[in-house]
């Protein structure tokens, strides 16, 4: 007999074959294995697979908040906090000009310098200039003068 | 896909969380894939291993799932890579017990058998000699067509080979078995020796 028609009379269907196949095909799946397979499915169920972004995205989200909060918060305040005692209560005492010596004022616009408060440290050395124009400086920012004349 | 299958959507609901429509795509489907997985393996404890791990995997890739075939086209691929990652793991203790996987299937209880009708268990047990002793692909063939129903095209998706493949296989594997089926030959008669005196 032909092999092609074999196959074709077979995939009609309701072949000798698949009637003497299907009426041994009694075998089932074992209970205990039903149970195994559908407990599992059911915990599976339980931990949604929508969980995993959503906590993907919150840890995400932690870690931006925490790299934000360690970049910007507490080292400003930590900043702040590591300026010289000297130097934070030279900013927040505005002595008047006159009462200042030019030396005591040249070594807080240094200690502003070296506490890295650059801005300030220039402002205050406009002040200085201001307050003593005819003041000379040997080197410009540094505290080393030799002054012209005597005031 | 033009129209989804009622297992298809079932697997959409299930996707979307309805535990319910997973245990009526468990029950349609364990039978089939059950009996496909027993008699590619024919070892009874390994066949549950991969029923439990084939369903672990549809569990665990549901999110994933897109109804681009018919549901079972989609269940047993997963079977048939289960199955191939088996014979993978197992090629050299296969081989070693070779006598094992030669014995017919020992899994039928015999409650499950008719009773009184030696000839037809004799018949069957003689078709499932001859599907053991099928090449793994052939017989995969036969069983997908058998136990889901698919078409050959459906047979070629499953298993990653072209449709001709997928023909071949199942047409020498349907010849083979037919041959099972036919009555064993009876010995020559001898004339009866008379004997005259």
């Amino acid at each position: 007999m032909d092999p092609h028609d074999d196959l074709d009379e077979y995939l009609r269907g309701n072949s000798a074959l698949s009637r003497q196949y299907h009426r041994e095909a009694a075998t089932v799946t074992p209970h205990a294995l039903d149970r195994r397979v559908l407990g599992a499915a059911r915990g599976a169920q339980r931990r949604s697979p929508y969980l995993a972004p959503l906590a993907f995205a919150a840890s995400v989200l932690l870690s931006v908040a925490l790299v934000l909060a360690i970049a910007f918060g507490p080292q400003r305040i930590k900043r702040a906090d590591s300026t010289p005692h000297v130097v934070r209560a030279a900013a927040r005492v505005v002595v008047p000009a006159h009462v200042r010596e030019p030396s005591v004022w040249l070594a807080d616009i240094a200690a502003l310098r070296r506490a890295g408060r650059s801005s300030d440290a220039d402002a205050e050395l406009l002040r200085f200039r201001s307050a003593y124009p005819n003041y000379r400086f040997t080197e410009l920012g540094t505290a080393t003068r030799v002054p012209v004349d005597s005031e | 896909m033009d129209a989804l299958d009622d297992d298809a959507r079932l697997m959409l609901l299930y996707r979307d969380g309805d535990g319910h429509a997973f245990a009526a795509l468990y029950a349609r489907h364990k039978d089939p894939l059950y009996r496909y997985l027993l008699r590619q393996v024919r070892n009874a404890g390994a066949a549950a291993d991969l029923f439990q791990e084939v369903w672990s995997r549809l569990v665990a890739t549901r999110g994933r799932y897109e109804p681009r075939a018919k549901f079972a086209t989609y269940l047993f691929h997963i079977a048939h890579n289960c199955t191939i990652d088996f014979f993978r793991r197992n090629k050299h203790s296969t081989r070693s017990n070779t006598a094992d996987v030669q014995s017919p299937e020992p899994e039928v209880p015999e409650y499950q058998r008719p009773d009184g009708m030696a000839e037809f268990v004799e018949q069957q047990s003689a078709l499932l000699a001859a599907l053991g002793e099928l090449p793994q692909e052939q017989r995969e063939a036969f069983l997908l067509h058998e136990e889901t129903g698919l078409t050959i095209d459906d047979i070629a998706r499953v298993t990653d080979v072209p449709v001709e493949t997928a023909k071949s296989r199942l047409r020498y594997a349907i010849r083979k078995l037919k041959k099972s089926l036919l009555p064993a030959p009876l010995p020559d008669a001898r004339p009866l020796r008379t004997r005259t005196i």
